[in-house]
C-alpha cells in the first residue's frame, strides 16, 4: 500500500492534481466544509419551497397586483447571475437592515450553524439562496400545475368539490408526482451553487479547498472537494433518472422505449446463453 | 314554474369575448325526461350544458335546478353540483387514483361519508356499470369505454337528481361506443333525468323523450324523436339531418 502511494506521488501530474496524501490530510477540513455546504443547501432549499409555491400562485393569479410583482421577481432572478444576487444580498443586508451590527455581534449572531458557519453569515446566505431558488421553483410549480389538464379541475368541481378541495386532492398530488424529478434536479443544482459563497468568505467546501490549495501550491484539495460534491450529486442524479422512468410508466402505462429495449436484449442474451 | 321542472333555462346568453355563442336559449326539462341535444359543432350545445352546472359563467339569463337558481351568485354552487352529475368527452378520471378511489373521493370529501360506507357505495357503483372486477385498477389500465363507465359511476355515486352528458362517446373507438350507450340506456329506463349532447342519432331516436336541435346559438326546433327525425320543419334541421344520413 505504502509503495503504491509512494509510486503515485512520484508522478508529478498525480502529485500536483490528486495527491492521495494531501487529499487524505485535507479530509477533516474538507468534511467541515461539506457540512457547511449541506447546511446552506438544506436551509436554502426547505425555505425556497414555500417561497416558490407562493410565487407560482401569485404568477398564475388573474389580479395584476399579485401577478406583476411575481413576474418581475421571477424574471429578475432567472435573468441575472446568482453571484451578483449573492453579492447584493450578502453585503446589502448589513447596510439596509437596522440593528444588523448589534445582531452580528450578539451571542446569537455568533452561533455556529452545523458547528461551522456563523449565524449572521448563515442568515444572509440562506436569504440569497431562498430568493434565487424560489424563483426557479416557482416556474417548476407553475409549469407543473398548468400541465394538469383543465378537465381534471372541472371534473372535481362538477362533483361538488370546492376549489381548495380540488387543488388539494386532485391537482396538487398529480403535480407533485409529475415535477418531483425536476424539483430534485433543482436540489442538486442548488448544492453545486453553494460553492459560490466562497466569494463572500463563507467556509463552505470550496473555500476550505481553496485555503489548503493556496498554502500548498497544489491542486489536490480541489479534487478532494469534487469528490465530496460527487458523493451527493451522483446518487441523487441516479434517483432522478429512476423517478423519471417510474413516472413515465405511471403516466403512459408502459415502460419507456429504451428500458423495454434493454429488457428485450437481456432476455435474448439469456436465451442465447441457455442454448 | 311547474312543479316537475327539473331544469329551467331562461333567455341564456354566453359570449367568449366578442364571440356570442349562445344567443338566448330557453329550455325546460321535466323530471324523468331524457332530452337529447343535437346540432353541428360550434352550435353552442356543449356551452349550454356547461352553463347548467356553471362550469361556464353565463353572460346573462337565468338557470334553475329544482327551484334553486344556479345563476344567482348567492347560491352555493357546490351544493347544486352535488345534485347535478356530469360526464365529459375526455372522461377526466383522476389518474392518480384507482377506479374505486375515483368514486370514493367526492363521497368522502363532499358527502363526508365514512370510509367503509363510501367504499361499499363505490363497489356497488362499479358493479352497476359492469366493472366490479376493476375496482383496484388505475385508469391508465382501462380502455376508453371502461374509463367512461367509471366516470358515469363516479357521477352516479353522488345520487344526482339530473345527469349531464357532454359528447361522452365522441372520444371512443367505434367498438367501445355501445357499452357506454348501454349504460346510459339503463339509466334512462330507471327514470333518471338526463340532458345529453351527442352525435349518436340511434341513441337519440331510441332513448330520447325529446330531441332539441340547436344551431347558431339558439334552439331551432324541438319535439319527439319521430317529429324531428321523420318530419323536420326547420330548414337547418333538414340540412343537418340530411348531411349525417
Amino acid at each position: 500500500m505504502e509503495a503504491v502511494i509512494e509510486y503515485l506521488e512520484s508522478i508529478k501530474f498525480i502529485h500536483l492534481m490528486m495527491s492521495p496524501t494531501i487529499i487524505w490530510n485535507a479530509l477533516p477540513l474538507l468534511f467541515k466544509g461539506f457540512l457547511a455546504s449541506l447546511a446552506l443547501l438544506i436551509g436554502g432549499y426547505l425555505l425556497s419551497l414555500p417561497t416558490g409555491l407562493a410565487a407560482a400562485f401569485m404568477k398564475m393569479a388573474k389580479n395584476p397586483i399579485f401577478r406583476w410583482p411575481a413576474t418581475f421577481y421571477v424574471d429578475f432572478i432567472r435573468g441575472t447571475p446568482l453571484i451578483v444576487q449573492i453579492l447584493i444580498i450578502y453585503f446589502g443586508v448589513p447596510l439596509l437592515v437596522p440593528g444588523w451590527r448589534e445582531f452580528q455581534q450578539s451571542w446569537f449572531g455568533q452561533i455556529k450553524v452545523f458547528g461551522v458557519i456563523d449565524m449572521n453569515q448563515y442568515v444572509r446566505a440562506i436569504l440569497a439562496l431562498v430568493i434565487n431558488s424560489g424563483a426557479y421553483l416557482a416556474e417548476i410549480f407553475r409549469a407543473g400545475i398548468q400541465s394538469i389538464s383543465k378537465g381534471q379541475l372541472e371534473a372535481a368541481r362538477s362533483l361538488g368539490m370546492t376549489t381548495a378541495q380540488a387543488m388539494g386532492y386532485v391537482i396538487v398530488p398529480q403535480t407533485v408526482r409529475r415535477i418531483l424529478p425536476t424539483m430534485m434536479s433543482e436540489f442538486i443544482l442548488l448544492f453545486k451553487d453553494t460553492a459560490l459563497f466562497f466569494a463572500v468568505g463563507i467556509f463552505e467546501l470550496t473555500l476550505q479547498a481553496r485555503t489548503i490549495q493556496a498554502r500548498l501550491f497544489n491542486m489536490s484539495p480541489y479534487i478532494g472537494a469534487a469528490l465530496f460534491y460527487l458523493m451527493l450529486t451522483i446518487p441523487l442524479g441516479r434517483l432522478v433518472a429512476w423517478l423519471e422512468a417510474r413516472l413515465a410508466v405511471s403516466e403512459t402505462g408502459r415502460e419507456p422505449e429504451n428500458r423495454q429495449e434493454r429488457k428485450r436484449r437481456k432476455a435474448a442474451r439469456a436465451k442465447e446463453a441457455a442454448a | 314554474m311547474s312543479e316537475q321542472a327539473m331544469i329551467r333555462i331562461e333567455n341564456l346568453h354566453k359570449s367568449f369575448g366578442a364571440l356570442e355563442v349562445l344567443k338566448g336559449v330557453d329550455l325546460d326539462v321535466a323530471r324523468g325526461e331524457v332530452v337529447v341535444i343535437l346540432g353541428p359543432s360550434g352550435s353552442g350545445k356543449s356551452t349550454m350544458l356547461r352553463c347548467v352546472n356553471r362550469l361556464e359563467e353565463p353572460t346573462s339569463g337565468h338557470i334553475f335546478i329544482e327551484n334553486d337558481e344556479v345563476t344567482d351568485r348567492k347560491t352555493d354552487i357546490n351544493k347544486i353540483r352535488e345534485r347535478v352529475g356530469m360526464v365529459f368527452q375526455s372522461f377526466n378520471l383522476f389518474p392518480h387514483l384507482t377506479a374505486k378511489s375515483n368514486i370514493m373521493l367526492a363521497l368522502r370529501k363532499v358527502k363526508k361519508m365514512d370510509k367503509d360506507e363510501a367504499e361499499q357505495k363505490a363497489v356497488e357503483g362499479l358493479a352497476r356499470v359492469g366493472l366490479a372486477d376493476k375496482a383496484d385498477v388505475y385508469p391508465i389500465m382501462l380502455s376508453g369505454g371502461q374509463q367512461q363507465r367509471v366516470a358515469i359511476a363516479r357521477a352516479l355515486a353522488m345520487d344526482p337528481h339530473v345527469m349531464l352528458f357532454d359528447e361522452v362517446t365522441s372520444a371512443l373507438d367505434p367498438e367501445l361506443v355501445r357499452e357506454v350507450l348501454d349504460v346510459m340506456k339503463e339509466l334512462a329506463k330507471g327514470g333518471m333525468t338526463m340532458l345529453v349532447v351527442t352525435h349518436e342519432m340511434g341513441f337519440a331516436r331510441d332513448v330520447a323523450s325529446r330531441v332539441v336541435f340547436m344551431d347558431e346559438g339558439v334552439i331551432q326546433e324541438q319535439g319527439t324523436p319521430q317529429e324531428v327525425f321523420d318530419n323536420p320543419q326547420n330548414d337547418r334541421t333538414k340540412d343537418f339531418l340530411g348531411h349525417i344520413r
